[in-house]
């Protein structure tokens, strides 16, 4: 039951995040944008078990395709294969990696939101050059690149107390679990 | 700070309630599912994805809708605290400019009646005579290597893709998804937004297109190497047949411009500041 209403509120905040993200300023000095979707879903795959985890990823790999979806001479510039794949593959990175750490934490997940914005950023700044030809790396492209990670990394803190405060019955970060440790990943 | 993932208590419970075999089959199907529902979604061609696309901009439109109406609200709220000695300065600027626009506005009637009488002999139709459909801002794409942004406008209102978006000042770019009541308009500082188009006072014409790092200026490329553009000269939208925008819409001015090896490029200082658009036009046809 918790991890349907969690796995509901997330799907929520799917739409919420890009919408509410599109609304921000940018960051000065080069008005960078802050992206909110790598977060929430980072916290997702954390908080999720692997198969809840990996349609999450699914649906915010649709979300994030479609929202930068462009059709140039009537073909897809980017459809939803890379993004898929790029989801589910750090979907399943992160629940490695909350195993390893024996759990969810804050650091995993500000540390995950970052990776996941920074490698997504320049997963389509590659793709773009691929796709279009030339490979403009200056410095306004890593800034780009560097300022929204840094802004994950300092916002993902926030919102996983807020996102933690969401989540109904769930158990205090204190409290120690005392039903025994399923291995790999839940399965 | 640690919080065990929430299927590490879970999964017991469920085990007990559901038993170990049910659970692993429920899970096994699930995996089944996502499979195909992950082979399903990277076949789709680009048809069926715009049709998507259309649908999450309905889901996001009301979403956007509110959001903008708060981000409005709170930034009317931060203009309208004055003291009394900027509304002093605000009145008298205004009232300055009162005055300015009657002057220019009598001037200009004199000016509509002989433009009209000229078309009317010269038998032109009106270009500019366009049916727009004015649009409000709802917010700018957070993606950083596309320059898009969302507009409160739909097919409900007559937008359909590849419409050209304007201002007053000129050329803003085209609108691309639509759903009922939301469209995304791609701005002309996107890379991939091509315009064709001419220079004032010279027989040069270029393709114009934004740049990749989205440092909000336009090059125009495919201009004759021997070009003599000078600074400050105005570009407009040239119009070609079978295109996207009619001829004449201001695009921007010339900055510099450079010798290439086949050809010549120019940076441009786009008219329209996309950043910090809130209301725009959509050009639904001619009249």
């Amino acid at each position: 039951m918790r991890h349907t209403i969690l796995f509901l509120l997330l799907l929520v905040l799917l739409p919420v995040s890009v919408a509410v993200q599109d609304l921000l300023p940018g960051i000065p000095p080069a008005q960078e944008r802050l992206l909110l979707l790598p977060v929430i879903f980072a916290f997702g795959v954390l908080a999720l078990p692997l198969v809840p985890a990996l349609w999450f990823a699914l649906l915010t790999a649709i979300v994030q395709g479609l929202s930068l979806l462009q059709i140039q001479s009537g073909q897809a510039e980017m459809g939803l294969t890379v993004p898929v794949v790029f989801f589910l593959g750090w979907a399943i990175v992160l629940q490695m990696a909350s195993e390893a750490t024996h759990g969810m934490r804050w650091e995993l997940h500000a540390l995950g939101s970052a990776l996941v914005t920074l490698t997504l950023m320049a997963g389509e700044f590659l793709l773009l050059c691929a796709r279009r030809g030339g490979f403009p790396l200056d410095g306004a492209v890593l800034l780009k690149l560097a300022v929204p990670s840094a802004a994950a990394l300092l916002l993902a803190p926030l919102l996983y107390l807020l996102l933690r405060s969401l989540v109904p019955l769930s158990p205090s970060p204190a409290e120690p679990s005392t039903a025994p440790r399923q291995p790999g990943f839940g399965l | 700070m640690c919080l065990k993932p929430y299927h590490q208590n879970q999964d017991h419970e469920n085990r007990i309630q559901i038993g170990p075999l049910s659970m692993k089959k429920l899970q096994i199907a699930a995996l089944v599912a996502l499979v195909i529902a992950v082979v399903a979604f990277c076949t789709l061609d680009a048809g069926p994805l715009l049709h998507l696309k259309s649908r999450l901009l309905g889901i996001l439109s009301p979403i956007s809708r509110s959001g903008s109406a708060v981000k409005s609200g709170i930034g009317s709220l931060g203009r309208d605290l004055m003291t009394l000695d900027q509304l002093q300065v605000e009145y008298e600027r205004v009232q300055a400019e009162n005055h300015m626009l009657r002057a220019e506005n009598n001037g200009l009637r004199d000016l509509q009646k002989d433009n009209e009488h000229l078309r009317s002999v010269l038998g032109y139709r009106e270009r500019s005579a366009f049916l727009l459909v004015p649009a409000t801002v709802l917010g700018h794409d957070a993606g950083a290597w596309w320059s898009t942004m969302k507009i409160g406008k739909g097919s409900r209102d007559g937008i359909a893709p590849d419409m050209p978006v304007i201002t007053d000042k000129g050329l803003v770019g085209k609108t691309t998804a639509v759903s009922s009541d939301m469209s995304e308009v791609l701005l002309v500082t996107d890379e991939n937004c091509k315009v064709a188009a001419k220079v004032e006072g010279t027989r040069e014409q270029g393709i114009s297109a934004g740049t990749r790092n989205g440092g909000g200026e336009l090059q125009l490329t495919f201009l004759s190497k021997l070009a003599d553009l000078q600074p400050g000269q105005k570009v407009y939208t040239a119009g070609v047949s079978g295109g996207i925008f009619p001829s004449g819409i201001s695009l921007g001015t010339v900055k510099s411009f450079r010798a290439r090896e086949l050809d010549g490029e120019a940076v441009l200082e786009p008219v329209a500041d996309t950043g910090s658009l809130e209301e725009v036009f959509v050009i639904t046809g001619a009249k």
